[in-house]
């Protein structure tokens, strides 16, 4: 079977606006790629870099990290140190090359419509880049 | 003052229990971190371009009954040392930073070129290199963290020694000669040097900001990445490396010095620190009291890369 090439996003989408809004997008039966796979986190602000980088290492084209508007956190102040992290990361990435393999988002759980907008765009953005570069030489029995 | 007065008073005064200095190693041009506890013992102390290693790592292991520590320090150890008291490891009242200016680190891989090299045929003159008679800009010679150095002297210190001359060198600017090459050079560089790394952890070991007892590299639950020395596990290595460091590097380059294979590794510390610097206004080992870059934030932190 010879389909062509899809990305695999991995999205982490915080419990309170993105996956909500995610779930909308859902429910009001709004098309987007299916090219995302959702992991639900707590809070943008629980997503340890180190999960973006796993998910590259695992084999995910891209990755997108969203969570609750700036001033909207569930928790408060979650996204704002959630932000400091993503700058950082995102900035070494651009240094290294990989800057358009990882996307951060603000979807609050009143925007299906928008949850849909984000994928389609990170999904494109995603598709025009091709496989995951890291995946090069790989074997397939060394999972951790 | 010069060191070893400094040094050998502070020892026979009791002021300290040990003085941890560099002594001479068993290679030509290496140099190994030494305890000095007896005052007899200081006229092997040496300060010379080759003392590359960062000594603050050593803060963090010293033997039993050692409370009071006096430590040789450049720029980048003083850094280290700073960096340290501020994150609780050292307390400030128990370290005595006897800081030395410091000429620049020489790449010892530089001298392979000439075989056979002695140690007596190598000597430092102002802004110059002497090798066999031949005069050479040190510059060139020099490891290329000292390159880039910004603080060659400590910028917090109780003694700061005398003598030793520092040369005024233009300052190499790594990052933008990196950031002007366009996306896909960067990755081919980066791709090309993660992919030589054999993952040995040498550069993790030299750090003196890197003293997790248990590393995520070396963590198996959760498990990050396989400890087979693999393009994209060792992509997870240094860049969730880079993450931990952002903010907490002190640019002293012992990891470069470290690595068997000679890959820039330092870069990447240096563009997260770059970036912590630029935007959050915060450098490591400057100031002892300014609150760390992560656990506070800004309401008009940039925000314009998230979508």
């Amino acid at each position: 079977m010879n389909s062509p090439w899809e990305p695999k996003i991995v999205a982490f989408l915080c419990h309170w606006c993105s996956y909500a809004g995610a779930d909308l997008a859902g429910v009001s039966r709004i098309q987007y790629p299916p090219n995302i796979r959702v992991v639900r986190v707590p809070c943008s602000g629980s997503v340890d870099p180190l999960y973006i980088l796993k998910a590259l290492r695992e084999g995910a084209d891209g990755v997108l990290v969203s969570g609750c508007h700036p001033g909207d956190c569930h928790y408060l102040s979650g996204n704002y140190f959630a932000r400091r992290k993503f700058l950082v990361l995102h900035k070494l990435l651009d240094l290294l090359g990989l800057r358009d393999r990882v996307h951060f988002s603000w979807v609050s759980a009143s925007e299906g419509q928008r949850f849909a907008d984000v994928v389609k765009a990170v999904t494109e953005v995603v598709r025009s880049l091709g496989p995951n570069p890291l995946r090069e030489g790989e074997s397939t029995c060394d999972t951790p | 003052m010069t060191l070893h007065d400094a040094a050998r008073k502070l020892l026979e005064e009791h002021k300290v229990q040990g003085v941890l200095g560099y002594r001479k190693g068993s290679l030509p041009f290496r140099t190994r971190p030494y305890l000095f506890r007896d005052p007899c013992e200081i006229e092997e102390l040496v300060f010379n371009p080759f003392c590359g290693l960062n000594l603050a790592r050593y803060l963090l292991f010293l033997p039993q009954g050692i409370e009071r520590v006096a430590i040789v320090a450049k720029g980048c150890d003083g850094r280290a040392c700073v960096a340290l008291v501020r994150e609780n490891r050292l307390r400030r009242e128990n370290l005595l930073i006897l800081g030395v200016p410091c000429p620049g680190m020489v790449d010892t891989r530089k001298l392979a070129e000439w075989e056979g090299l002695k140690e007596h045929e190598v000597t430092l003159r102002g802004g110059e290199i002497v090798i066999r008679g031949v005069a050479y800009p040190l510059a060139s010679f020099l490891d290329a963290s000292c390159r880039r150095c910004r603080y060659r002297s400590p910028l917090v210190y109780d003694i700061l020694v005398e003598g030793g001359e520092v040369p005024s060198l233009p300052q190499e600017d790594t990052l933008r000669e990196l950031r002007s090459l366009p996306e896909e050079k960067r990755w081919e560089f980066f791709r090309k040097e993660l992919s030589r790394c054999i993952r040995c952890y040498a550069c993790r070991n030299a750090c003196p900001m890197c003293y997790c007892k248990e590393c995520f590299a070396e963590s198996h639950k959760p498990s990050f990445l396989h400890p087979s020395p693999t393009l994209r596990d060792n992509f997870v290595f240094h860049i969730g490396r880079a993450m931990h460091l952002a903010g907490r590097c002190v640019e002293c380059g012992a990891c470069e010095r470290a690595c068997p294979l000679g890959i820039p590794i330092a870069t990447l510390f240096l563009a997260v620190s770059d970036t912590v610097r630029e935007h959050f206004a915060f450098e490591a080992g400057v100031d002892v009291a300014a609150p760390a870059p992560f656990v506070t934030y800004r309401e008009d932190d940039p925000n314009a890369f998230i979508r």
